[in-house]
């Protein structure tokens, strides 16, 4: 309906051009009054649609909302789709188009912060990476939702998430389902060896090479390398686990360069050195590291949460077989080893024209109907503290049993300069990992580009 | 007939009349002209202003501003000359300057040689041109994005083809796109396999033009082909291959599909592009003024370098006549 009105608009204004023509006898003048008079058109066009929607929002019964969102669940069923159905049951009068956006972290928030800066009014509703709120919460690119939902909305979440949303006071985002890195372990291999599920780094190396060494598996452990946010996400666990952090207290400049910071890259390097990790970690994100685990090929996985549904759905040659246990540490450290905080929130583009169909769908989807359905049949860790702590959703999946057992990391993303600190640290760990780079000078190079970036200079 | 030479622009009027016309009267019909030339290209300045002109000049501007991102767009604050200062003492703007400067001599150089000698190949077939030149227009007419795509699963050092080649006959297994060197060589090969072809139709579009009598000539002379192909074919050739290498080397400066479906500018930043950093330093970080920075050095680098070659090359083949 909104359409046609446009259409008419727009069909109307065609006919005056034309008739204007008609009148402008001159021939010289032809083609200069029209260009003039489409660019007019233009703007008319444009104004009119705006008051034709202005018109049209009252007077219609249902709404078209649309909503940014990566691919969620790697098998089975679309998580995306299953919950927008269920919405859309919910409320009749809103309905939801999905935007699939890519599955690389940084190339979602390039394209999501390029369209909204530009003033795009699509998409309404987004999901965002965890360490998008300062970014998004300094530039204006996402409505601050603390002004928006009274703060009684903002108790369902387990404790912790909202202020990782927070930046400067206030909440950008609704945590929408939360991550964290887990060890998942080939149960099989290690019961034919009698060996333990290991809990340090090094008795994990030890066990890998003691298996690859029986011709029980080609490698021993695979996880994420390339060079890109995940990189950084592993290496947070090392780094955490070896006593070291990235920023000083104050979050001014760099902490990183330590003796613990190169004793963690260089156990990673030593991982590849040793032929536990395969060379072309490098050039591993999820998907590669989950696919070489699943088809048999690797001992242990470092992963998110979803790799254990995936690695029990079909096309999986380790079904059954998969266990999963907190990361482990490193020696002399007290078990378990830090998991680096992942997951995803709901935020709204300040353009959006649907505000109020924005809050009941996030309000909706943080809601405990919807963070079942993901716990359930989705095996995605709930935000809703509610839905997080019954027994029939935990006894579902050995991933949430283990959830309350583990140390978190968060990454140290609430300053806006995150994307460039972060950088930092993945391309210089990428760079220690193909061994172009000795990782003492990795780790000294990442940390001069931290605190360039943390001063605002630099690329 | 000497109003044509006065009004070459206008050969209608000039060549129509016997008689040549009072001034005053031509110069009616020659405004008259004028505004019929401007009204009809109105349209077609209105579209190239609106989309090439003005963000190009918004660039510029941005380049020298400080810049502020927020959800209601950019706003530019002032005059600054921080952002190409910033660039100059990067390392990564110098880095990307040299991968991109380097990228771009080697692939047009091999590709200008592979190109020729497919062209002098393709020339000399009698049998099956027209088939051969379709094939090698497949490369060329695919999508950088699908071909890069393509190399990506050749690539692979997991299950990519090349890597059980190499596996297979014994050269172990390298790491193509996980290691500075080897990236770049790869990035190169996928480059070179998809570029050469159209060096190769310009060529052979210029081998085709040159006259039956020279040859004939050194024939007689009893002259070799390899003498043939310096003394003769190469000359004539020059102006045809200094076009092919101007093309490519415009889309050679502004590399960024290939890196960016193939190793996002690593490993490292090892194939980081002058256009990657571009990319990344505007869009990633939401530095606009040092990213526009980028964007307008490289543009002025390009056209500094294609100006050169132009004149080094008229200077060249001057007595040719291009």
């Amino acid at each position: 309906m909104k359409d046609s009105k446009v259409n008419n608009d727009k069909k109307q204004l065609a006919d005056d051009s034309g008739a204007t023509r008609r009148v402008a006898g001159k021939r010289s003048r032809l083609v200069a009054s029209t260009a003039a008079l489409s660019a007019l058109g233009l703007v008319a066009a444009y104004g009119s649609a705006a008051a034709s929607n202005h018109a049209t929002r009252h007077a219609a019964s249902v709404t078209t909302i649309t909503w940014s969102a990566s691919p969620i669940s790697t098998s089975g069923p679309d998580l995306r789709k299953v919950l927008i159905a269920n919405f859309e049951k919910a409320y009749p009068n809103i309905k939801v188009q999905l935007i699939s956006a890519p599955t690389n972290t940084d190339t979602n928030e390039s394209q999501l912060e390029t369209q909204i800066s530009g003033g795009s009014s699509s998409p309404d509703v987004f999901m965002g990476d965890v360490i998008w709120p300062a970014v998004f919460g300094a530039h204006g690119l996402a409505v601050p939702l603390s002004t928006k939902f009274p703060k009684s909305f903002f108790s369902r979440f387990a404790p912790g998430l909202v202020a990782g949303a927070t930046y400067q006071g206030k909440v950008y985002a609704a945590p929408f389902f939360e991550d964290q890195g887990f060890l998942y372990y080939r149960k099989d291999l290690l019961k034919k060896m009698n060996l333990p599920v290991p809990k340090t780094w090094e008795e994990l190396k030890a066990e890998s090479l003691q298996l690859q060494r029986a011709k029980l598996v080609k490698y021993g452990f695979v996880w994420e390398g390339a060079d890109y946010e995940g990189a950084t996400c592993d290496f947070m666990e090392y780094l955490t686990d070896a006593g070291g952090k990235v920023l000083s207290s104050n979050g001014k400049s760099s902490a990183l360069n330590t003796p613990a910071a190169v004793k963690a890259l260089t156990f990673m390097r030593s991982l590849v050195t040793s032929g536990v990790t395969p060379a072309a970690i490098t050039t591993y994100q999820e998907p590669q590291a989950m696919n070489t685990f699943d088809n048999g090929q690797a001992a242990f996985l470092r992963n998110w949460d979803y790799a254990y549904s995936a690695s029990q759905s079909s096309g999986s040659k380790v079904i059954g077989d998969v266990g999963v246990a907190p990361l482990p540490t490193f020696q002399g450290q007290s078990y378990p080893g830090y998991s680096n905080i992942g997951g995803w929130n709901l935020y709204i583009n300040p353009h959006t024209r649907y505000m109020s169909q924005d809050l009941t769908f996030i309000n909706y989807m943080t809601g405990a109907a919807a963070e079942h359905v993901m716990a359930t049949q989705f095996s995605e860790i709930p935000t809703n503290e509610s839905v997080r702590v019954q027994k029939s959703v935990i006894a579902v999946n050995p991933v949430l049993a283990t959830v309350p057992h583990t140390r978190l990391v968060a990454r140290p993303s609430q300053t806006p300069e995150y994307p460039k600190v972060s950088q930092a640290i993945y391309q210089n760990v990428n760079e220690a990992l193909a061994g172009s780079e000795s990782p003492a000078k990795a780790i000294a190079n990442a940390s001069a580009g931290i605190n360039t970036a943390l001063s605002g200079g630099g690329l | 007939m000497a109003t044509l030479g006065v009004v070459p622009s206008t050969p209608v009027t000039g060549g129509g009349e016997a008689t040549p016309r009072p001034a005053g009267k031509h110069d009616v019909n020659r405004k008259r002209l004028a505004r019929l030339g401007w009204s009809f290209s109105t349209p077609a300045f209105v579209v190239i202003a609106a989309f090439t002109i003005f963000p190009i000049g918004f660039s510029v501007a941005m380049s020298l501003s400080h810049v502020n991102v927020s959800g209601s767009g950019f706003s530019l604050n002032g005059f600054t000359g921080r952002n190409y200062s910033t660039l100059v003492h990067a390392p990564q703007w110098r880095y990307a300057l040299g991968f991109t400067v380097v990228y771009t001599i080697v692939t047009v150089l091999v590709e200008v040689i592979l190109g020729t000698c497919i062209a002098l190949v393709l020339e000399r077939l009698t049998k099956g041109r027209g088939l051969m030149m379709a094939l090698l227009l497949v490369p060329w007419s695919m999508i950088t994005v699908i071909s890069a795509e393509l190399w990506s699963y050749i690539y692979d050092a997991s299950y990519g083809v090349l890597d059980q080649i190499f596996h297979a006959v014994g050269l172990g297994q390298p790491i193509f796109l996980g290691t500075p060197t080897p990236a770049i060589v790869a990035m190169m090969v996928a480059d070179i396999w998809k570029t050469t072809p159209f060096v190769a139709i310009i060529v052979l579009a210029g081998l085709v033009m040159l006259p039956e009598e020279l040859y004939e000539a050194s024939e007689m002379d009893g002259a070799s082909g390899w003498t043939t192909f310096w003394r003769v074919t190469f000359p004539l050739l020059r102006p045809t291959i200094a076009l092919a290498v101007l093309f490519r080397v415009l889309q050679a400066f502004g590399l960024f599909d290939l890196p960016f479906v193939l190793t996002q500018g690593g490993p490292g930043y090892s194939t980081t592009s002058l256009a990657v950093l571009g990319y990344q330093v505007m869009f990633q970080d939401l530095n606009f003024g040092p990213g526009a920075a980028v964007a307008t050095s490289t543009a002025v680098l390009v056209l500094i370098g294609c100006l050169l070659f132009l004149k080094v090359f008229k200077a060249q083949v001057g007595e040719e006549g291009s």
